[in-house]
């Protein structure tokens, strides 16, 4: 029998362990998630309306025809990475769990928090990678249509995936707690809610509207304030049209932002995940 | 030297249905494991087996009870190290080659990669899947992925193996195969907690049972003791005499002490008890006019053990309530 080995040597503590943890499960999650289809369906589909933008274009105004494949893309864009990153990860545990495939691995020595993570991790590798292909494209479309390539632009599609990471983490807090389907909707809900929020603060601001007139709605208001991350922040398509500058500041506070809700949402995920029982 | 595995009064109740009813899926139940020991964790289907193997892993939180693992919480990373764990019915990523899943889950071990890349291929050729190695598991039959299973949990070279019905859903030549891979693991040194509700696949394997019904331990300890095997026990025929000497023949034989079971054939009769009482039934036989024809040494199985102690379990049960 040639099972029994002499001296091998586990390294499962410290800093250096654990990220080799993350890292194997990240890889094997963009492995996996790489395989779906659903994911080369919608990113086929995206690139054909990046492409279609073109003919979209020969509508426009002759001076406008660049401004219109570049805002076409800066809504096309984050639109479809975030939707893949809400369909993805959703099912980013039930599948394990469903498919049994999670049993013969949380009994190593790996933390759920760690599993958890190299999960989320993997998915926004893949989302990052299905942006820049999509950004390539758009590109391509912006160059033929004689747009130009700003500074501004990569300001813009770096907080489009400060959004996704976002939005991802949130569709895996949820996909922690109950079936893909109300993790789908709930993960969506938050997201149009996001987008919206501001106005509602707008609204509470200008003490007008039912937001301002009614005290349950003030106290609900003043909790989607709390609770749902203003994705507005991520939004600079009025300073692009407008030639306003994206200040650096402005830059980082925006992406603190993200990646602290972010980190909350994979918290409370983790928090969820690490009392589960998987039955 | 310190217990491989204690589990004391491990208890688990699951919430089931809008109203959370409770259902109890383990109750009480405590044994332990020593180094080299061999653990069968028997019992039928919805017994408790496998709750009970999801909350030594830690998969599972048990809702009341203590289980140590090389002295150690269960959970503690060092522990785990030196478990090796085969679910029932071992899913792995279908789309991954055995390489892969081994790869994988060598880097969960922190086992360096010059070692994964010498070892997975030396293991994966050991359980026969060495003309296997470039397909990925989708192909892969029932045996194929079984020894996928055993392979990966043999990977960080583990004290104690845990086995979730490993025998489960093979073919015959399968099963004969793992029994013998089983014993040679065993010859390693290393311990092995098994559980099956094919209660004869094992029965040659283990040491120590535990029989669970009902999620309640209704047997445990040594496999000899529970078995009795210090105690040979024999089947003797004996040919009756006929006529009016039949009955009073019958009854002499049945009201021997050592008979512990009798049945009655025409002419003859099958007669069960230790065998050292042998002489004294042949003596009896002798004086009522009937002979000891045959004379064959029997065992208890497991299976007997276990029917007996679940009609015992329920009566019991049946009479506290």
């Amino acid at each position: 029998m040639k099972t029994k080995w002499q001296g091998i040597e586990l390294k499962v503590h410290g800093p250096r362990a654990s990220l080799g943890r993350v890292s194997a499960v990240m890889s094997n999650t963009l492995r996996e998630t790489g395989r779906t289809r659903a994911f080369y369906g919608v990113l086929i589909v995206a690139m054909l309306l990046l492409f279609g933008s073109v003919i979209l274009s020969d509508l426009a105004l002759v001076n406008q025809k660049a401004r219109l494949v570049q805002d076409f893309g800066l809504f096309t864009i984050p639109l479809v990475t975030i939707l893949t990153g809400v369909l993805l990860g959703v099912v980013l545990l039930q599948k394990e769990i469903e498919k049994k495939t999670l049993y013969a691995i949380l009994p190593k020595p790996i933390r759920r928090g760690e599993f958890l993570l190299g999960k989320y991790l993997g998915l926004c590798t893949l989302l990052l990678l299905e942006m820049l292909v999509l950004a390539l494209c758009w590109f391509a479309v912006l160059a033929l249509r004689g747009g130009e390539i700003s500074a501004p632009i990569f300001s813009a599609l770096l907080l489009s995936y400060v959004e996704v990471m976002l939005i991802t983490a949130i569709a895996t807090f949820f996909s922690s707690l109950s079936s893909p389907l109300l993790s789908g909707i709930l993960t969506l809900g938050m997201f149009i809610i996001g987008r919206i929020s501001y106005i509602i603060v707008d609204l509470m601001n200008a003490s007008k509207g039912v937001f301002a007139e009614v005290a349950a709605m003030r106290w609900l208001g003043r909790g989607i304030m709390v609770v749902v991350p203003d994705l507005s922040a991520f939004n600079i398509s009025d300073e692009l049209l407008l030639g306003w500058p994206v200040t650096p500041e402005y830059l980082l506070h925006s992406i603190g932002y993200g990646l602290s809700y972010s980190a909350i949402f994979l918290v409370l995920g983790l928090l969820v995940f690490e009392r589960r029982d998987l039955t | 030297m310190s217990k491989i595995l204690e589990v004391s009064h491990l208890s688990k109740t699951f919430r089931v249905g809008l109203l959370a009813r409770p259902v109890v899926a383990v109750r009480d139940v405590s044994f332990s494991m020593e180094p080299g020991q061999v653990l069968g964790y028997l019992g039928p289907n919805g017994s408790g087996k496998t709750t009970s193997i999801k909350c030594i892993l830690g998969l599972i939180q048990p809702s009341q009870g203590d289980i140590r693992l090389f002295g150690q919480s269960s959970n503690s990373a060092e522990a785990r190290t030196r478990v090796g764990y085969m679910p029932e019915h071992p899913y792995f990523y279908d789309y991954l080659k055995p390489t892969e899943v081994l790869d994988y889950v060598g880097q969960l071990f922190g086992i360096d990669a010059q070692v994964r890349r010498k070892r997975i291929p030396e293991l994966l050729e050991r359980l026969g899947l060495g003309h296997a190695m470039d397909r990925t598991l989708r192909g892969f039959s029932k045996g194929m992925l079984q020894r996928v299973g055993i392979a990966q949990s043999l990977l960080n070279d583990p004290d104690l193996l845990i086995y979730d019905e490993p025998m489960s859903g093979l073919d015959p030549v399968g099963r004969k195969e793992l029994r013998e891979l089983l014993v040679e693991l065993r010859e390693e040194g290393r311990s092995i907690f098994i559980t099956s509700h094919i209660l004869s696949d094992i029965e040659n394997i283990c040491d120590s049972v535990v029989i669970l019904n009902q999620g309640v331990a209704i047997a445990e300890g040594p496999l000899d003791t529970l078995l009795q095997r210090d105690k040979l026990q024999s089947s003797a025929t004996i040919r009756l005499p006929s006529g009016e000497q039949r009955q009073a023949a019958v009854d002499a034989l049945v009201a021997l002490p050592a008979v512990t079971a009798s049945t009655e054939t025409e002419g003859a009769m099958m007669i069960r008890l230790p065998t050292d009482a042998v002489p004294q039934l042949s003596a009896k036989a002798a004086e009522c006019g009937a002979h000891l024809v045959d004379l064959q040494p029997v065992r208890d199985t497991l299976e007997e053990l276990f029917m007996r102690k679940a009609v015992t379990t329920a009566s019991d049960s049946g009479d506290d309530s």
